[in-house]
């Protein structure tokens, strides 16, 4: 078991924390010293890793991340800004050729918090309550008032979907989502099945602690490539903050007509595009009907593989949660995968729509994508450029990312079948972007202790 | 890519020795076919002494080590290439080069990257017949060429109702192979 | 012998590139110049020797120093670097360099030491064998095709998906009718380019297998 330091991480790099409500301040920083007194102020507020008493469990959570910029802003020694990964430094707005974000995806297009350079840190509160919410991101207000160290350029809402009523695990398009985060050494729950990486007998088993957090060892066997000092660096980690527009009027009528052509219906159609069945249940555990059964069950809704579906006969190759959580799709028992997984945080934003109302597609509806790793690079940009963006791991040629990709009218998803004429063969063709991506950058989620060091001005990279 | 690396010329031998084994024994062959992101590749010995000269103006070569080329024709980019032969081919790797000087081992795979950027050199000139599609494709092109081939011997023959179960049992034949093809995402 | 996997020939060529200092722009760097000039669609040279899968030329101009307690040596001459795989025989191959694309072998292998031109093709094969280095391993991941083969699949791969998509839904009958003018507009349609369009022009970086 690796020891990990729990009161040293933000919570945030831990756990997802399921509260239904978030906010997200993108911050712009005032001049170092007043900025680093706006830090140390924080210090006492941000939320570690550790662990929450049932009795005491906090009505509201707070974290901070970095961006290069903000990073530049805070004056953190130059030989300590320059030992940042180059991904990092760059931003993910002049990543933009690696990561295929062109066209209604490309930079211009985003909103302006994201196309003006202006964000340096983003500010987060989760809370359980909607009153709640109001008052932690008062406080904040209150602190960056009184220490002139920062103000909020936009503050970006993000909530749970309320349908019927109630708080759903849905997603816009009427997916439960949240399942499949990896599971590293020395994080809070054990390993469940499915959602580590494969060892030698078959069985899953958590992934290396330095694939999610700097200072520990990773797959490789190696420490994870941080700044310096590695004080600075040790127990953060990178985020990737991508604002993903839903375009649910369009999901839901190119379903539609693509439902009645195929012959398993609408949704075998809809749980063919992204591996499980709407309600949450794998496609791989039960391809003929959703089984509700298998998704109340933490050791069953996460636990297969696709070694004994190579030709996706149940689960298409080029199905979403295949495409980014292959498993062992690739052969090699998982081998080429297992660098390659990232943690998502993420949460809905805008009013879900009921199906059969009418949608606008240019009301603010999406998904908040946040995705942590250890390495930007090798991690996220990866499963953005090859897996998502590209179909060649998964044997489908140029094709692209059912959901996510970035088709421009153009793309095909080919679904694989049986002779069984409910599971035939069908081609999806002329797919439009179902997402577009509105902005978004790369954060650095420090450690308290490096916190504490940039707020105080003690960052000493020798 | 290109690569070349020197070895003490007592240890050539052993690596031929090596490529001998491994043309009978073929384990590397396998994982690099199911690793399919190369075409082609090949690993060249050349003796100190091997060099061509061919004219007496030429200056003779004096070398003190053998050299290994390698020359590989893959898709994919640089860096998940190189990852890739760390995670999973390592100890094939390892056999081949523990012999040229100061190679590290393929694992940890940053000393490896490291040594491999230090003994690459660039090309010139490339020509590729089919710039569109990646190993897999031209695999997968094959597997449908062949199944469209057998289907449409007897296809015209069929009476309709035939032709139903027999368009949809080739159909289920290929559609595990019809990807798209088109230029690859780049390279960072 | 490790030049040959399957029907593929794996052809190393090692061609010692002249020096002559009274040049102030040496051999060199023109062929270097002239490399990076030459069209790698299909108005390439090797789009003509049709036979030829994937091909490469480098100039080398040492070899590499890997750091202590390794020795640093250095090489008397530069070499071209020729690397080409192709289907059939070395001998056919050769010749048709020599007489199929004599202006683009004269152009390159005129930088090089004791090329005797491509006028005498014999000359010019024995030339190429004495530059030639033979493999010590050979991987082929296909070895039982051919270009002209490799590339009809290719386009019978993409004709074939674009039909099914078009056609889902029809009747068994219309289908069969369709399937039929489909196989024979399959037959009639041109090869794929070798080397590609050169109206996609494909930036070098962005080309695959380089």
């Amino acid at each position: 078991m690796t020891e990990i330091d729990v009161s040293d991480i933000q919570g945030f790099a831990l756990k997802g924390y399921n509260f239904p409500y978030a906010r997200y301040l993108l911050l712009e920083l005032a001049e170092p010293a007043a900025a680093r007194k706006f830090l140390y102020q924080l210090l006492k507020v941000v939320t570690t890793g550790e662990r929450w008493d049932i009795n005491s469990k906090p009505m509201s959570v707070v974290n901070i991340a970095f961006t290069f910029r903000g990073l530049a802003q805070l004056e953190i020694p130059l030989a300590s800004q320059l030992s940042f990964p180059l991904e990092f430094q760059q931003g993910m707005k002049a990543r933009a050729d690696i990561l295929g974000d062109s066209g209604k995806n490309s930079p211009e297009k985003w909103d302006l918090v994201w196309r003006e350079d202006r964000v340096h840190a983003w500010l987060a509160v989760n809370a359980r309550t909607a009153d709640e919410l109001e008052k932690c991101c008062g406080d904040m207000l209150a602190l960056m008032d009184e220490t002139q160290g920062a103000r909020v350029v936009q503050a970006q809402e993000a909530c749970a979907l309320t349908i019927n009523g109630k708080f759903s695990p849905k997603e816009h398009f009427g997916y439960t989502d949240g399942f499949g985060n990896p599971d590293f050494k020395g994080a809070e729950r054990d390993c469940v099945p499915g959602q580590g990486k494969l060892n030698q007998d078959g069985g899953w088993e958590a992934l290396a602690t330095g694939e999610f957090l700097l200072g520990y060892a990773d797959e490789a066997g190696e420490l994870p490539v941080a700044p310096i000092p590695h004080l600075l660096g040790r127990n953060g980690t990178f985020m990737v903050y991508r604002k993903l527009h839903q375009n649910v009027g369009i999901f839901r009528s190119y379903l539609e007509e693509k439902g009645k052509q195929y012959a398993g219906g609408k949704e075998k159609l809809a749980a063919k595009f992204v591996g499980r069945w709407r309600d949450g249940t794998p496609l791989e555990l039960s391809p003929d009907q959703p089984q509700p059964a298998i998704v109340a069950d933490n050791d069953r809704n996460t636990n297969f593989k696709y070694s004994d579906d190579l030709a996706g006969t149940r689960c298409p190759l080029g199905a979403h949660m295949r495409r980014v959580h292959p498993r062992d799709a690739f052969g090699f028992n998982g081998g080429l995968v297992n660098r390659r997984r990232i943690m998502r945080r993420g949460l809905t934003y805008g009013e879900y729509v009921p199906e059969g109302q009418p949608v606008n597609d240019s009301d603010e509806r999406g998904i908040i994508f946040m995705a942590l790793n250890a390495s930007i690079f090798r991690q996220f940009e990866f499963v953005q450029q090859q897996w998502i963006e590209y179909g060649n791991d998964a044997h489908q040629g140029n094709d692209k990312d059912f959901l996510l990709g970035n088709h421009e009218g153009k793309g095909r998803f080919v679904i694989q079948g049986t002779p069984d004429p409910q599971n035939p063969p069908f081609i999806c063709g002329g797919l439009p972007n179902f997402v577009e991506l509105r902005g978004g950058d790369y954060f650095f989620l420090p450690s308290l202790t490096a916190l504490a060091m940039i707020a105080t001005n003690t960052v000493d990279p020798r | 890519m290109n690569a070349i690396t020197p070895m003490k010329p007592w240890k050539t031998p052993f690596l031929k020795l090596i490529f001998f084994l491994l043309g009978a024994v073929k384990p590397l062959q396998k994982d690099l076919k199911n690793l399919s992101f190369i075409h082609f590749a090949r690993w060249v010995c050349i003796s100190r002494h091997a060099f061509p000269r061919l004219s007496e103006q030429q200056p003779p070569e004096n070398l003190k080590y053998d050299y290994l080329l390698f020359f590989s024709n893959f898709n994919g980019t640089w860096n998940q290439y190189i990852d890739a032969f760390s995670s999973v081919l390592s100890k094939g790797l390892d056999l081949i080069w523990r012999w040229s000087e100061k190679y590290p081992g393929s694992q940890p795979v940053t000393d490896f990257k490291r040594y491999i950027s230090l003994v690459q050199f660039d090309t010139d000139y490339y020509y590729n017949v089919y710039p569109d599609s990646a190993t897999n494709d031209v695999k997968a092109a094959l597997r449908v060429q062949s199944a469209l081939v057998k289907f449409s011997q007897t296809s015209q023959t069929l009476s309709s109702a035939e032709f139903e179960r027999a368009w949809l049992e080739f159909q289920v034949e290929v559609s595990p192979h019809l990807g798209s093809t088109g230029i690859a995402p780049v390279g960072t | 012998m490790g030049n040959v996997n399957g029907t593929t020939y794996g052809l190393t060529i090692l061609s010692p590139i002249l020096e002559d200092n009274r040049l102030d722009i040496c051999h060199s760097m023109e062929l270097r110049w002239y490399l990076s000039q030459l069209p790698r669609d299909h108005r390439s040279p090797f789009a003509q020797l049709s036979s030829t899968y994937l091909a490469r030329l480098v100039v080398m101009d040492d070899v590499v120093f890997v750091g202590h307690p390794a020795c640093q040596e250095h090489l008397k001459s530069r070499y071209l670097v020729f690397e080409t795989n192709f289907d059939g025989d070395l001998d056919t191959y050769l010749r048709r360099m020599a007489t199929e694309t004599k202006e683009f072998v004269d152009d390159v292998w005129r930088h090089c030491v004791g090329f005797p031109g491509t006028g005498d093709a014999r000359a010019f094969i024995a030339y190429m064998k004495k530059c030639q280095l033979s493999t010590t391993f050979f991987f082929a991941d296909v070895n039982d095709q051919t270009v002209d083969s490799t590339l009809e699949a290719l386009k019978a791969q993409a004709a074939l998906a674009h039909f099914m998509e078009k056609n889902q839904g029809k009747s068994a009958a219309e289908l069969q009718r369709a399937f039929g003018e489909f196989l024979e507009r399959l037959r009639t349609a041109p090869p794929l380019p070798r080397g590609g369009d050169e109206s996609r022009a494909i930036p070098q970086e962005k080309r695959r297998h380089d």
